[in-house]
């Protein structure tokens, strides 16, 4: 009985340790609830997500090559640059009389291919030429950032298409109780009139690219390669896997994602600037590494990489709307990140 | 697997729970019926502390409530957006005065929390092309509260021409074109300068607010057009920076500087001959003409608020900086 019962105590820590991250955010989440006047609600939720979209896309990114055992520390600047580039041709597309959709499209499309570009010459530089990715990516935020400053001239593009901001700014559905239900297309209501908007449009692109590759990291060959590769590189090239083709796919991924972030903050703001992700890029960093994965590459999970973009999330709407001041949400960030590999150190011991 | 269903069920556990306070999650709005205001400064800077001290204070005067946002660390959509949905989802305010940090990616915000129905007043900075008199996308906000910056930056190159003897070469550092107040001041100064056959505008450089840039951009200019005779920095960091580096070039007195905003390292600067002449906005009057005319139409929906208040400027210069009646256009 005594044997049973300890083995019910291991279980039970053994379960805390895998799910306490997302222990923390149910009571973040009721905190904030009870303490912020106005926060328990269907809108807080999409609010957290609608600003958060460009974390979960970059610490996505940045969650493959951590696992590979890399880091990437271009992707905010690789963000700015596919800003620069998708405003500035939208802004070309529109003055040689191409339709608003067309444009877009056409601008997405192509930003999405250079913003391959910088990953490319990341992972070579990494894979072929052995070259640090701390200093590889590290350079690579330099040279981003510098072309991107020299392609705007100190000048946001301006007068993109607005439809461009009506999609990055618009819902899958509006609902005006017992009146009307549209999909993408806001009724016309008088003002004062409450339209509840459901599911911010950028928030389900983003989410079907990032449930895409969840699926390939954890059921593809390809994905499992990575992990081999973060596990251990050697083994991974003695066992036949192609570790420099993986290397630079990864980071050529991570700058994919990067670029598609890009795209949703021109969406959003109907602007792009150089240092429009600089902010970004250390809540990308603390998400994954809060989600789990470890900084020597081999672990983390997409979906617990959500769960860490969600704590810093809800913490930053949280104190906002509790009226606290911003570096206090700094502070707390760094608190909750030592503490986080604390308690997975602590769970580890255990385990053996 | 078993993971990924709890986690499925979290999640839905967690929008199921949300969605049932929806009606009630906004009512709460001034239950005793006293008005209740939003200010969302543009950025951490001395401008708009001190506007928020003329939106305090006038606050007070009319015993309406005031909450302040939290300050935008940087200039721009991304930083202050978020804030102002976070902040705005407190409560249904009566009216929110905002300096918009992008004229177009402000308008689907806000015109959401004017759906809502809060009044907004843009102060300092405005949406579109700020004329909100004729009806377009963004003419729904109840005024524009600023300087004329355009004017502003007229008078400058007006001020800088007649010191340097109308002739020479001057630089001009700015901020970020997206903030419309600026891009303002640079076309009036532009044009001001356009004036003077004998004098040369050599460069306008965008610093996006950060102090270090402004100076190291100036410091640029100045190497490569070594007879510049005048500088006009075009806000708090842009002028803070320009004069920096003219101080560290050693070239303090050689070239005549212009400075807009009068923070109190602007009017130091002046009082020891580093800086010329330095524009004050009235940030707290700026504040306090917001919160006045906010009032005044929430109290009665049938005044006629003007689409743009201008409250003038004031300038300091050598002569008036030790003059206790232009102490409080210092901001502070």
């Amino acid at each position: 009985m005594n044997t049973t019962g300890k083995t019910c105590q291991q279980n039970l820590i053994g379960e805390m340790g895998k799910r306490w991250v997302f222990l923390f955010l149910l009571l973040e989440f009721a905190y904030f609830s009870i303490s912020a006047s106005g926060y328990f609600s269907f809108d807080t939720v999409q609010m957290i997500l609608f600003y958060g979209t460009e974390i979960f896309l970059l610490a996505s990114a940045e969650l493959f090559v951590i696992i590979t055992g890399g880091i990437d520390l271009s992707v905010g600047y690789v963000l700015g640059f596919a800003t620069v580039i998708s405003s500035k041709l939208m802004v070309v597309f529109a003055s040689l009389g191409i339709s608003p959709i067309g444009c877009i499209l056409i601008s997405i499309v192509i930003t999405l291919v250079i913003g391959l570009i910088p990953g490319f010459v990341n992972g070579v530089l990494v894979a072929k030429l052995r070259i640090p990715p701390f200093i590889a990516t590290f350079s690579m935020l330099g040279i981003t950032q510098g072309i991107s400053e020299l392609l705007m001239q100190g000048i946001p593009a301006k007068n993109l298409p607005i439809l461009a901001g009506s999609i990055g700014n618009g819902y899958l559905l509006y609902i005006v109780p017992g009146q009307a239900l549209s999909f993408f297309h806001r009724p016309d209501v008088p003002r004062g009139v409450r339209v509840y908007e459901i599911i911010p449009n950028v928030v389900v692109f983003a989410f079907l690219f990032i449930a895409v590759f969840a699926f390939i990291l954890k059921r593809m060959r390809f994905g499992q390669h990575l992990y081999a590769i973060g596990g251990n590189i050697d083994a991974a090239a003695r066992a036949g896997i192609n570790v420099r083709k993986n290397l630079v796919a990864v980071y050529m991924l991570s700058s994919f994602f990067a670029s598609l972030a890009g795209i949703i903050y021109v969406m959003k703001y109907i602007t792009g600037k150089a240092d429009a992700g600089a902010g970004f890029l250390l809540d990308a960093i603390a998400a994954v590494v809060i989600g789990g994965a470890s900084m020597f590459g081999g672990s983390g999970t997409v979906w617990r990489t959500i769960l860490g973009c969600f704590v810093i999330a809800v913490l930053e709407t949280g104190l906002r709307m509790m009226g606290t001041p911003t570096f206090d949400k700094y502070i707390l960030v760094g608190v909750i990140l030592i503490f986080t590999v604390l308690i997975e150190c602590f769970f580890s011991n255990f385990k053996k | 697997m078993k993971k990924t269903i709890v986690i499925l069920l979290a999640g839905l556990f967690t929008l199921g729970i949300g969605t049932l306070p929806i009606a009630s999650g906004e009512s709460k709005a001034s239950a005793d019926g006293k008005i209740t205001l939003l200010f969302m400064p543009g950025v951490a800077d001395p401008f708009y502390t001190t506007m928020e001290k003329g939106v305090r204070a006038k606050a007070a005067e009319l015993g309406v409530d005031v909450i302040v946002a939290e300050y935008p660390k940087s200039w721009g959509p991304e930083a202050q957006v978020p804030i102002l949905e976070a902040t705005a989802a407190r409560m249904k305010f009566d009216a929110i005065l905002i300096a918009p940090t992008s004229n177009d990616a402000l308008i689907a915000p806000l015109k959401k929390l004017y759906n809502k129905g809060m009044e907004i007043i843009t102060v300092d900075t405005f949406l579109g092309d700020g004329d909100y008199s004729k009806k377009s996308t963004y003419s729904f906000p109840l005024t524009y509260i600023g300087s004329d910056n355009e004017l502003g930056g007229k008078l400058m190159a007006e001020k800088l021409a007649a010191m340097v003897g109308e002739k020479g070469k001057v630089f001009c550092e700015a901020t970020n074109p997206d903030a419309s107040s600026v891009a303002d001041r640079v076309k009036g100064f532009k044009a001001g300068i356009a004036e003077f056959p004998e004098m040369e505008l050599v460069g306008v450089e965008w610093c996006q607010d950060v102090q270090q840039v402004a100076q190291e951009q100036t410091l640029a200019a100045l190497q490569k057009n070594k007879d510049i005779v005048g500088i006009f920095g075009t806000n708090v960091y842009s002028a803070q920076g320009s004069y920096q580096a003219v101080v560290n070039a050693g070239l303090t007195g050689a070239i005549k500087i212009c400075s807009w905003d009068a923070t109190q390292e602007l009017i130091g600067a002046l009082k020891k001959g580093q800086v010329d002449l330095v524009l004050a906005q009235k940030p707290a009057e700026i504040g306090a003409l917001g919160v006045e005319w906010a009032v005044k139409f929430l109290k009665d929906k049938s005044v006629n608020v003007p689409k743009k208040i201008i409250p003038g400027f004031e300038f300091f210069t050598k002569e008036n900086v030790n003059d206790p009646a232009m102490e409080q256009y210092i901001y502070k």
